[in-house]
């Protein structure tokens, strides 16, 4: 009797286990199926910018990034000034995706009451798969006048930003990017130079899932023999809500624009310049509905 | 010469679809979440009632990118788990008959494996024969908990945490 309700079971087992495997094949048949030949690797940074310069990242295609970005005062100018915070640049930005890999700007900021334009193409993807890339890569370029009140024509006013943006997305965590850029300005001081060549080294490590660890350095031409000049740096945190990215910061640069920035950064980091930088990306899903699109 | 046969006759019922279409919706009063994914691929077998069911979790399109990344980086983490797949059986598939054009009622039972988690689908759908084309749809809710899917405390308003999947399937006879 025992035995028989063995065998009945052994029956029974094998019979439901002859059934799942036959599930699984089925499964795994369509495998191929499913699989993409090339695998793109995204979301490499949170935000188009990692703090002061410009990240791979672009918008997609009808999204729209409105930007307010704020540098303050010297950190350690005291309690009258509240720390700096009484004494804040601001710039304005939107940025709209034409395609997935188009993206235009443009923006005003409070250094030099400057209008700038840009554009970010996105030329390179890093993926796996039947097609290798190590790196994403993106050309970014800006195009800013000068507004303040003096005399000058607007040809002198202007200024001209090329960067190639490369980044690599490590794992999960942790993401790097080198940034060559070239900067042209049409006039400026005397002892002062027009071109200015830099190499930025930048990078995010997500220390949450909604909160990364990011930082920035930028090496120029042009600050070893100024005594005005120096490199930018930047150490910060990108947190990140619903709708928004918050990235928050100290810096030893101001200007947002990037020809200000990798060009006439002043803070000294050994005597007070230091400042704080808080940035606020919200992102709008511009366009038609893809559900209303199939109606 | 009959086994030959046999086979011929099962592989016969067996249907498949490459461009099986899902669609993930939550509502709260806060916010609503939509997505589609166009590339889900099943078999349905009428022989004995399997039905396997396959697909990237990066397949997901969100109108909204922002959406669409937090969707992938935060909350199923589509790099670690890539895949979600279901396997099951249309309980009743002997009520189904493919030479007969109608709606025909369909239990279906299985397993939904996804995010690393495993659970149990117990779903109401059906299935339309319609001239030798065979169409199945379904819809059922999974739980975000069960999957082990973490929303935190302060987006809990925002996502519901019974996610609504609507499937709609039309197969083609496999060819062997």
């Amino acid at each position: 009797m025992k035995d028989l309700l063995i065998i009945r079971l052994i029956l029974i087992l094998s019979l439901t286990s002859g059934v799942v495997r036959a599930q699984d094949d089925l499964l795994n048949s369509l495998d191929k199926d499913i699989a993409e030949d090339v695998h793109y690797v995204g979301y490499t940074f949170k935000s188009t910018h990692i703090i002061n310069g410009q990240s791979v990242e672009n918008m997609k295609k009808n999204q729209l990034d409105f930007r307010i970005n704020h540098r303050f005062g010297e950190l350690n100018s005291g309690l009258f000034n509240l720390y700096g915070l009484d004494n804040a640049l601001i710039n304005f930005s939107f940025d709209y995706g034409i395609t997935d890999r188009l993206m235009i700007g443009v923006r005003r900021g409070t250094y030099e009451k400057t209008y700038d334009g840009s554009l970010k193409y996105l030329l390179f993807r890093q993926c796996t798969g039947k097609r290798n890339f190590p790196v994403t890569v993106s050309y970014y370029t800006d195009f800013s006048a000068n507004t303040l009140l003096y005399s000058a024509p607007l040809q002198r006013r202007l200024a001209y930003v090329h960067q190639l943006l490369i980044a690599r997305k490590f794992n999960d965590k942790l993401s790097i990017q080198l940034s060559p850029s070239f900067v042209h300005r049409n006039s400026v001081q005397a002892n002062d130079v027009n071109d200015v060549y830099a190499l930025g080294f930048g990078g995010r490590y997500k220390l949450r899932r909604r909160v990364a660890l990011t930082w920035e350095y930028f090496y120029c031409s042009h600050t070893a023999k100024s005594d005005t000049y120096y490199n930018p740096v930047a150490l910060g945190v990108d947190i990140e809500t619903g709708g928004h990215v918050f990235q928050l910061f100290i810096t030893n640069s101001r200007p947002m624009v990037e020809k200000g920035m990798i060009a006439e950064t002043t803070g000294d980091i050994t005597h007070n310049g230091l400042y704080l930088g808080f940035n606020i990306s919200r992102v709008f899903a511009l366009g038609k509905h893809k559900e209303k699109e199939k109606e | 010469m009959g086994i030959f046969f046999c086979g011929f006759h099962l592989n016969a019922q067996k249907y498949i679809t490459k461009e099986g279409n899902i669609e993930l919706f939550s509502k709260t009063p806060l916010f609503t979440i939509e997505a589609v994914n166009k590339k889900v691929a099943s078999i349905v077998d009428f022989g004995n009632g399997d039905v396997v069911a396959t697909t990237l979790v990066r397949s997901f399109k969100f109108h909204e990118a922002l959406v669409e990344d937090h969707f992938n980086e935060n909350y199923m983490e589509s790099e670690k788990f890539p895949k979600a797949s279901f396997k099951g059986k249309v309980i009743n598939f002997k009520d189904v008959d493919l030479k007969k054009n109608g709606d025909y009622k369909i239990t279906i039972k299985g397993t939904l494996t996804m995010h690393g988690e495993t659970n149990p689908v117990d779903a109401q759908g059906t299935i339309t024969i319609k001239d030798g084309k065979v169409s199945g749809k379904t819809q059922f809710n999974v739980s975000l908990a069960a999957y082990k899917i973490r929303v935190e405390e302060s987006y809990k308003k925002s996502i519901n945490d019974d996610i609504r999947l609507s499937i709609t399937f039309d197969y083609a006879p496999l060819a062997n």
